[in-house]
């Protein structure tokens, strides 16, 4: 099946004693390992050794890791990012990254560092796989169980979207057009198993930056807790709680200390590769965005890092 | 407590020690254009035109460049001013947020020329 999901999201920081405390103690998160200006952290039904790394300067994404289910999918990925011409293309070895295997790695037309990789240490969740129970017993803040995706932000949504089709394999499961039949967008939701994105891609006057990375959640309960955290530690909030239209999804949004911006959200649909995409068209795309507000507010689509 | 001016329109604002521009703007019933407010998307940057600041984070310098220090940038959200200063903000003017918060924290007279 060839990508299995984001495995990981490397960020940069500028303080890591702030960035700790909020990754481990708001979001929940274990921390696995730190050494060499880096800290490595998991969810609690994470298998694999972390799944986001904190690097200490500056701010924004150094880049993202995604699993691939079988080692021949690296050469393949390989050889469709050189058929595709409009991306670099090279290899990384064992050991280049922290517990993590060969791979190769490209440089998106939108600036953005994508990794694909076969091999991560393999370290287990927090209740294991011989009759586990439900949830770990001592979660902790928001209890954040895995990664899930990233929204980029580029200057070209359709090809950094042809990018992630041809690629990658992914499928787009909506998307912002400016009409309702066109190949351009000015947005992309794209999926590489069954859920509804792995990446999502937003156009705008900046190349290779980070609008969010996002953790998934049981339910909306999960994520009206995390609002409670959210002001119990003062995290300055973003927007939220509220529901996308666009993937139906139930969200938050807030800042790390260092302005990254982080989502943790619950819902969504099942995505297919057959089923039909869905378009947004600008005259509903506020409600697309914030489905009860049907406003926007203009730090969503302009702030980044 | 020192005595923050904003520019264009010359409002006057309270700073109680160790408060940053954006923290006296917000609790003094004040909003302007900002976004991150931790210092990472350099949405709030304004002019500096008179005092000087410390920042009470580290900033990435890909956010704020020396060159920017240099010409009088500041990053609104993470600077705190060292005494009274005054900042201009880049084309817009300071809204009314919240009336109440804005009379619940007394206005600094205005100084009187010597």
């Amino acid at each position: 099946m060839g990508v299995l999901r984001m495995g990981y999201a490397h960020i940069r920081v500028t303080d890591m004693a702030e960035a700790k405390k909020h990754y481990v103690d708001s979001l929940g998160m274990k921390p696995m390992e730190e050494g060499d200006g880096k800290a490595y952290f998991k969810g609690w039904d994470e298998w694999d050794h972390h799944s986001v790394v904190l690097e200490e300067g500056g701010v924004g994404a150094v880049k993202f890791g995604f699993k691939v289910e079988k080692l021949e999918d690296l050469e393949r990925f390989e050889n469709q990012g050189k058929a595709f011409g409009d991306c670099v293309v090279e290899r990384f070895s064992k050991g280049d990254n922290l517990e993590v295997g060969d791979g190769v790695r490209f440089t998106t037309p939108g600036e953005h560092v994508i990794e694909i990789y076969h091999e991560m240490t393999l370290v287990g969740n927090d209740v294991g796989f011989h009759n586990p129970e439900a949830w770990p017993r001592h979660e902790y803040g928001m209890a954040v169980p895995a990664l899930d995706h990233a929204l980029l932000v580029c200057q070209d949504p359709t090809l950094s979207e042809r990018f992630f089709k041809e690629v990658l394999d992914f499928y787009p499961t909506e998307r912002v057009q400016p009409e309702l039949e066109s190949e351009q967008c000015m947005a992309t939701w794209l999926s590489a198993g069954q859920k509804i994105h792995d990446i999502a891609i937003l156009g705008g006057p900046v190349q290779g930056k980070l609008h969010h990375f996002a953790f998934q959640l049981e339910d909306w309960s999960k994520v009206l807790r995390a609002a409670d955290i959210i002001s119990m530690d003062d995290i300055s909030l973003d927007i939220g709680p509220t529901r996308h239209g666009i993937t139906r999804g139930e969200t938050i949004y807030f800042f790390d200390p260092a302005g990254n911006r982080n989502e943790v959200f619950a819902g969504g649909y099942r995505a297919y590769p057959d089923r039909p995409c869905v378009v947004w068209t600008p005259d509903q795309l506020a409600k697309g965005i914030f489905y009860h507000d049907r406003v926007l507010n203009e730090a969503f689509t302009t702030v980044w890092t | 407590m020192s005595v923050l001016t904003v520019l264009p329109d010359n409002e006057r604002v309270l700073v109680k020690p160790g408060e940053t521009i954006l923290a006296a703007l917000t609790a003094s019933g004040f909003g302007y254009r900002i976004g991150c407010r931790r210092g990472g998307c350099a949405v709030c940057k304004v002019d500096l035109r008179d005092g000087s600041v410390t920042y009470d984070h580290p900033v990435a310098d890909t956010v704020l460049t020396s060159e920017e220090v240099a010409a009088g940038t500041v990053l609104s959200c993470r600077a705190v001013p060292d005494g009274d200063i005054t900042i201009e903000l880049r084309d817009e003017r300071l809204r009314v947020t919240s009336s109440l918060l804005r009379a619940l924290r007394p206005v600094p007279p205005t100084k009187t020329k010597e």
